[in-house]
């Protein structure tokens, strides 16, 4: 980020006299060591999480057992992919993940395009419609959402007047399509095509450009950094989402990662090294796509803030 | 417009209807089997002599007063130091933030095996000094300061990115001034970055509040709300009643009261921030 250019200043300036360089760069050493430390308290749940999941129960329930595995238990995470489902759950979360991404980012994309680009009769008001709902919690929502998952007309079994059946409950209609679009979404794509230069459009539009085709083959490549941005935290969010799938799902193969793992964890009386391995398998598609996108999803935390 | 029109459909369905239905729903007695009927106010009256409810309110502005200002005040120092320009605050910072990105659930049940009585990491390092340690979550008195900790924990990746963003579109023009002046790095901190930082502080102590008062999946995982209430917060008592009691009119009630709170302590905070703000 923008720390290089105070390296830039820092070389600007007239050299220190050498006591005053030695002073700080002991400081600077101390700081160091500090975040260090700090970095390592951040990471040892983490590191406690992969070793226990590669103890065995013997050496877990024991009460004078070190830090470290005595013999590293690799197949605990083979048996512990048999013991539960993971696999399906982890199957189930990919794929809603995936849609909730990919709708996010047409829909939202679209949104924002014309809410920044287009000027018609109500833009303005449905804009703030988008900010207000910003800024509703999620627990005010959460109860009417899945009662209109359930009485949903002519679903699962309801007739037109939503009675009879279960509606979209237990199903993947319940799972993607509450939470696709997030307005969120709409308002991040929105700030992005604000900023594009009006001759761009000009152009396009004295070619006999349709609105559409502006937007998909002139605009939208201009802002891919906010496509990407969007499709990272929608499938962060969606892939770590818990109390949702845990109210519309009661089937174990439509289970999600997040609520197999809490299920497990009471059915089996906890065993701790199948929990620690499924638990790792859980949170690593996470780490490794928060490394590959970091640049993304640090600039996208930054300027939005919001989870 | 067409293109808004999915996006609009989706809002209104899912966000507008129930929001309008929930307010609808806090006056009525509701079981999701039989019709809604209209109570007026009882859902309101029962809140009041509803002592674990009263307990929640408590408890999630006693986990907002701990976690957030203790999450600002690290994610700041957090913030600063890596603001220096070290070679490795790329590793630094994945470090600090990488609690951010992986899932509340797995989180709470590292923490629930790091609190285990028995052999968890906490008891285990504290045998090693000879320390008997508690039973963290289910001692009536340890069960919220741990809670806040892993809130703490998780938060200040969050906090720290904010922070570092508004520190790096500071002008450096005033802190060569001041350095031309002879002020020190903590006069320049408290009288230049402080109160500069105030927009970023408002942003971040508003989302964390926000982010504070809806905490649930750790209190499900860790606690259930217990050991005897101690840890119950407003969002877990929502979902008992509508989902263990099938009180969906008084879950709405509840959640219109969570609603309300939250409304008032952003205008509050807002008045305070926004107050001083002419002053600097």
């Amino acid at each position: 980020m923008a720390t290089a250019e105070l390296h830039k200043t820092g070389a600007l300036r007239p050299p220190r006299p050498a006591a005053k360089g030695r002073r700080r760069s002991a400081g600077r050493i101390a700081l160091f060591l500090t975040l260090c430390v700090v970095s390592l308290l951040m990471m040892v749940p983490f590191i406690w999480m992969v070793l226990t999941s590669l103890k065995t129960p013997v050496e877990i329930a024991s009460q004078d057992a070190g830090l470290l595995p005595e013999h590293w238990e690799f197949g605990n995470y083979a048996d512990a992919l048999k013991a539960a489902p993971f696999a399906t759950y982890a199957r189930n979360s990919f794929i809603i993940a995936f849609s909730h991404t990919l709708i996010n980012v047409l829909v939202a994309s679209m949104a924002g395009y014309a809410l920044a680009r287009i000027r018609f009769r109500g833009s303005d008001v449905i804009f703030y419609l988008f900010i207000a709902a910003l800024m509703i919690p999620t627990y005010t929502k959460v109860l009417p959402e899945f009662l209109i998952v359930r009485f949903m007309p002519l679903a699962g079994g309801n007739d037109l007047f939503g009675q009879g059946g279960s509606g979209w409950l237990d199903s993947w209609w319940a799972l993607i399509v509450p939470g696709a679009v997030t307005p969120f979404a709409v308002f991040l794509f929105r700030q992005f095509y604000l900023d594009l230069p009006v001759e761009l459009e000009e152009a396009a539009r004295l070619d006999g450009l349709g609105e559409f085709r502006i937007y998909s083959r002139i605009m939208s490549p201009q802002v891919k950094p906010a496509f990407i941005t969007v499709a990272l935290l929608t499938f962060e969010s969606s892939w770590n989402n818990f109390l949702w799938p845990l109210l519309v799902t009661h089937s174990d193969n439509l289970r999600v990662i997040q609520v197999g793992l809490s299920v497990f964890k009471t059915e089996n009386g906890t065993q701790w090294h199948f929990l620690m391995a499924g638990t790792t398998l859980a949170t690593l598609p996470m780490v490794v796509l928060f490394l590959i996108g970091q640049r993304y999803f640090v600039q996208g935390f930054a300027t939005a803030g919001l989870k | 417009m067409l293109m808004v029109a999915p996006a609009l459909l989706h809002a209104s369905l899912w966000i507008g209807l129930p929001v309008l239905a929930s307010v609808v729903l806090a006056f009525t007695k509701y079981d999701v089997l039989t019709p809604p009927q209209f109570v007026g106010f009882d859902n309101f009256q029962d809140m009041m002599g509803d002592a674990v409810f009263r307990k929640s309110i408590v408890n999630t502005i006693i986990y907002t007063f701990f976690t957030v200002p203790f999450g600002m005040m690290l994610g700041l120092l957090t913030a600063l130091a890596l603001h220096t320009g070290l070679k490795a605050r790329g590793i630094f910072r994945t470090a600090i933030f990488l609690p951010q990105v992986t899932a509340t659930v797995a989180i709470a049940l590292v923490w629930l095996w790091i609190y285990n009585p028995g052999n968890g990491l906490f008891n285990t390092l504290l045998s090693f000094l000879g320390v008997n340690g508690p039973a963290w979550l289910a001692s009536t008195s340890w069960a919220m300061p741990s809670v806040i900790l892993v809130g703490i924990w998780q938060g200040i990746g969050m906090k720290m990115l904010i922070y570092l963003a508004a520190l790096q579109s500071l002008p450096k023009e005033l802190y060569e001034a001041a350095s031309v002046d002879g002020a020190s790095k903590v006069r320049q901190f408290f009288s230049i970055t402080l109160p500069l930082l105030k927009p970023a502080t408002f942003f971040v102590l508003i989302t964390s509040m926000i982010n504070a008062f809806q905490s649930f999946d750790q209190i499900y995982i860790l606690t259930d709300g217990g050991p005897a209430n101690s840890t119950t917060m407003m969002t877990y008592e929502i979902y008992k009643s509508a989902f263990r009691e099938f009180r969906v009119g008084y879950a709405s009630a509840q959640s219109l009261v969570l609603f309300v709170l939250l409304m008032g302590f952003t205008l509050v905070n807002r008045r305070i921030m926004g107050g001083t703000r002419g002053h600097s």
